[in-house]
């Protein structure tokens, strides 16, 4: 039994790097928004503190993680604190032999990731830009990866969490077990909910063990081989756990584009798994017309990284991306639908196919900034009648008002207004933050 | 309810759905009164709609009448979550059990809620898809009543919980709308919050959910050990060391020889316990997983290790495991189950503990589990015609769970919590925190028609239960 002594550990910041807690606002800036004050909480009670007394006097809060994700949404209607999650970067319990790990929300992805390597783990996440991400901010935010078809989504590895309310209620829910069927599953409302159900502060993960072995193949697709290509693709015995069509990203993401873009695909498993994939692709991809594949063996973690990092990439001021979701066959579709708005409208279109998820990234964008935003804008208004669906996940601050970010909303949405009426009766959390002005 | 408003609820039901669509005879009605928890009470009248259509219409009337409703599927649940506590109208999906639309090549199915879960699984095998949960009593468990509780099974270590797989809800609210919610929908995950809500939050008309492919290798293996313990620690051994298998179970002697006199598997009788182990995928990443796991059941004392030759042995280890409770039947009348959930690290200490406390109770315990994902099945045998021991079994039925809790566990992993744990369920949450859960039942059901009795504490004890909580934690 001595063997199974629990190790819990918990890791403070330096302390030269330990933060005051009240902070400058002028780091806080959302749309052109800019706070009264920011503080970065050093505990729980003191943030669910903080939080109760906003809702109190009336102020509108903006939660920060990393900050990477804030493009989301809409601008907050009011905006008089924002409540950084800085200080709270601890990770609070890591039982590896358990699988599961405890962090505070604050904690950096690039840290998580860290402690987690050290054995042999990891949660597929895959956002954007680790090393400020936080595990709350990204949470909160409702990232999607490529790699969800393989491995789930990242709602399916949380476990538990803290949440503070509006109102400075600390609540829990779930646990550290990983199969738990014990009251309601709140958590959920709570991911994706853009911080405006509450402050998540606590986030409990379950774990995976890292694959023994990690490929990306990159192959060049030449003229009217993408349909053939990616059939075969989908027929292999061993699956990608990420299958990508790329066009554009040049700067980005590995890889050069053929006339029909290029295939980015993610092998994950024993070495002679990996092997056997390799030689089944090169066979699949040769008779599809596709005569090249390149390897990235050392490099494969830090170059699909660069892949999740293009999602939310811009061109400075000229470019937006958005995302549509569905199912995988009419990935294409979605594509071409976007490809003819943004023809019509002279933009510039890339884009990231996801041959599993079904999601379409595309990044629009014009040569130079000067008209760009009166063409984004136009290209939104036609876009929402053949992509209804599609939410805008990076853009311009000045474009941002004047689009439909959200996409059209689901027939859901009077249920949504009321949960924030019961978990945020005072709208102090990002008021008209989310979908359809919540 | 009172008789005449029983009889108005009856004559309003009955118009609406037909004479074929309500069963109220005191004889139809004894056959809903209980589901496999050892409670029983008559609904006032049954209702068997045939689409959402005539869901919503059940819900407006039953409220209309005060009348409570009760969701039901197979019935098989072991909390007593689809027991009509407070009367009222029981909905049973017997005529909803249909697979509306399959899309095999985007791994998508939608089904009716009364769909039985193994006929999906048999159903899109042709199609090389299978579905992941498989609770044991999947033969004849619904798909609606699996996501009402988050159902696992065995390969909810691999394949995770009903969560995890359902894709979309279509469902009637408490005023009575048909509703529809998708996890790929912009805004709140709605979805994700009413599996596992009990049929206290909303009635479900339809699911879709993910499919997966069949894995080409499927490797189904036996290892006996000299006691429970010692595969136990196999088990939290072979999670640490990060070897992927797809299910990780544990029967002890009392099970396996229930089990073998039974369906004659070909089990060892003469083990303390066998881990019966499932590893699935490519051929190559099989044999390493068998030999990395045979490696290490050696190292804890393994006296025998078998993989199944054929499918049909396959076939045959999984058939007698997932009948284990009914196998009891040959050596107890009764039996009570737990469900309570432990870290993994925690499972050797867990099984000590579960063993000590039915040894003091002086009660026979059949320990059959989802070791793998520290979800405990303690079954404590007994007879209810004896009252001592149906006390015994009470008693040390709370106190594995406040063990387990105490050892950094919950109450429920794959069961719910019913009728029977709403009571324990302060023991692991705070006011606060079950305050915050009842704020989403308030959305959905503020007059708390759905299932009333269910989840939650009762009023007047919630306040008692602080105590032991304390207690518990001090006590371990």
């Amino acid at each position: 039994m001595a063997r199974c002594a629990r190790r819990a550990t918990r890791s403070r910041p330096a302390p030269n790097r330990v933060l005051a807690t009240t902070l400058d606002p002028g780091g806080f800036a959302l749309d052109e928004r800019h706070p009264k004050a920011a503080y970065a909480p050093a505990t729980d009670a003191e943030f669910a503190a903080r939080l109760r007394a906003c809702d109190a006097n009336g102020e509108a809060v903006v939660l920060f993680g990393g900050g990477t994700l804030q493009g989301l949404g809409f601008a907050p209607e009011r905006y008089d604190v924002a409540l950084s999650c800085a200080r709270l970067d601890a990770v609070i319990e890591y039982e590896h032999r358990d699988l599961t790990i405890a962090v505070q929300a604050g904690c950096t992805l690039a840290a998580l990731e860290r402690r987690l390597a050290a054995h042999g783990q990891f949660v597929p996440l895959d956002a954007p830009r680790i090393a400020t991400a936080t595990a709350g901010g990204t949470l909160a935010a409702g990232w999607l990866g490529p790699r969800r078809a393989a491995y789930g989504r990242p709602r399916d590895f949380v476990i538990g969490t803290t949440v503070a309310l509006a109102d400075g209620t600390l609540a829990k829910s779930g646990g550290m077990v990983v199969k738990n069927s014990t009251g309601y599953d709140v958590t959920k409302l709570y991911l994706g909910s853009l911080g405006t159900l509450g402050a998540i502060l606590r986030v409990n993960f379950k774990t995976l063990p890292i694959p023994a072995a990690r490929r990306l193949a990159i192959a060049r697709l030449p003229e009217a081989t993408r349909t053939r290509a990616a059939e075969h693709v989908a027929a292999l015995a061993v699956e990608p756990t990420a299958a990508l069509i790329v066009r554009g990203f040049a700067d980005e993401v590995d890889g050069r584009d053929g006339v029909d873009g290029r295939m980015l695909l993610l092998f994950e498993g024993s070495e002679r798994l990996v092997e056997r994939a390799t030689r089944e692709l090169r066979s699949a991809l040769g008779s599809a017309g596709v005569p090249e594949t390149q390897l990235i063996d050392a490099g494969a973690s830090a170059a699909f990284a660069r892949i999740v990092d293009a999602y939310v990439s811009s061109r400075g001021r000229r470019s937006a991306t958005y995302r549509s979701a569905g199912v995988p066959s009419d990935a294409p579709l979605r594509l071409e639908a976007f490809a003819r708005v943004a023809r019509v409208n002279e933009l510039e279109l890339e884009s990231i196919e996801d041959a599993r998820t079904g999601d379409v990234i595309a990044r629009l964008s014009t040569a130079s900034e000067d008209d760009f935003a009166e063409r984004l804008i136009a290209f939104d208004g036609e876009r929402r009648t053949v992509l209804s669906e599609a939410r805008v996940i990076a853009a311009p601050a000045t474009a941002r008002a004047r689009l439909d970010v959200w996409g059209a909303p689901p027939a859901s949405l009077p249920t949504m207004r009321a949960l924030k009426t019961r978990f945020d009766p005072n709208r102090t959390l990002a008021p008209g933050r989310f979908i359809g002005g919540i | 309810m009172e008789t005449s408003s029983a009889e108005r609820l009856r004559e309003r039901l009955s118009a609406v759905l037909g004479a074929q669509g309500i069963l109220s005879s005191r004889e139809d009605l004894g056959s809903y009164a209980f589901d496999a928890f050892c409670e029983d009470r008559l609904p006032d009248a049954v209702a068997l709609p045939r689409d959402a259509r005539e869901v919503a219409a059940i819900v407006r009337i039953a409220r209309d009448c005060g009348a409570p409703i009760v969701a039901r599927g197979a019935g098989t649940g072991l909390c007593g979550g689809a027991v009509p506590t407070a009367g009222g109208v029981v909905i049973s999906f017997s005529r909803m059990n249909r697979l509306l639309a399959l899309d095999a090549p985007n791994r998508r199915v939608r089904v009716q809620p009364g769909y039985v879960n193994l006929e999906l699984s048999r159903t899109v095998a042709s199609h090389g898809l299978f579905f992941g949960p498989d609770p044991s009593s999947q033969k004849t468990s619904t798909l609606g009543g699996n996501t009402a509780t988050n159902a696992g099974g065995p390969h909810a270590l691999s394949y995770g919980s009903m969560s995890a797989h359902v894709l979309a809800l279509e469902y009637v609210d408490g005023v009575g709308e048909i509703q529809r919610a998708d996890v790929d929908d912009a805004g709140y995950d709605i979805t994700g919050a009413l599996v596992g809500s009990e049929g206290t939050l909303g009635i479900v008309t339809a699911i879709d959910l993910r499919l997966l492919r069949l894995p080409r290798d499927i490797r189904v293996c036996v290892a006996a050990f000299p006691d429970v313990e010692s595969a136990s620690e196999t088990v939290s051994a072979v999670i640490g060391a990060g070897i992927s298998a797809t299910a990780l179970e544990i029967m002890d002697r009392t099970i396996v020889g229930a089990v073998e006199a039974h369906f004659h598997a070909g089990y060892p009788l003469d083990a303390g316990a066998v881990l019966l182990l499932e590893i699935a995928g490519e051929q190559e990443d099989v044999d390493y997983a068998e030999g990395a796991i045979a490696k290490l059941a050696r190292e804890f004392g393994a006296l025998s290790w078998r993989s199944a030759a054929t499918a049909r042995e396959r076939d045959a280890l999984w058939a007698s495991r997932k009948g284990a409770a009914g196998a009891l039947g040959r050596i107890a009348p009764n039996y009570y189950i737990q469900d309570a959930t432990v870290p993994r690290t925690r499972l050797p200490q867990a099984v000590h503990r579960v063993n000590e406390i039915a040894r003091d109770h002086g009660l026979t315990v059949g320990n059959v589990f989802h070791a793998g994902d520290g979800n405990l099945h303690p079954l404590l045998l007994f007879d209810r015609r004896e009252a001592r021991q149906v006390a015994a079994v009470s008693s040390a039925g709370h106190d594995i769970l406040a063990a387990c809790i105490a050892l950094g566990g919950t109450i429920s992993g794959e069961h719910g919590i019913g009728y029977e744990k709403r009571e324990t369920l302060p023991y692991v949450f705070t006011p606060e925190d079950l305050a915050t859960m009842q704020r989403l039942r308030d959305v959905f059901d503020p007059a708390r028609h759905f299932n009333p009795d269910k989840i939650f504490p009762s009023g007047a004890v919630c306040g008692e239960v602080r105590a032991p909580r304390d207690a518990v934690a001090a006590g371990a």
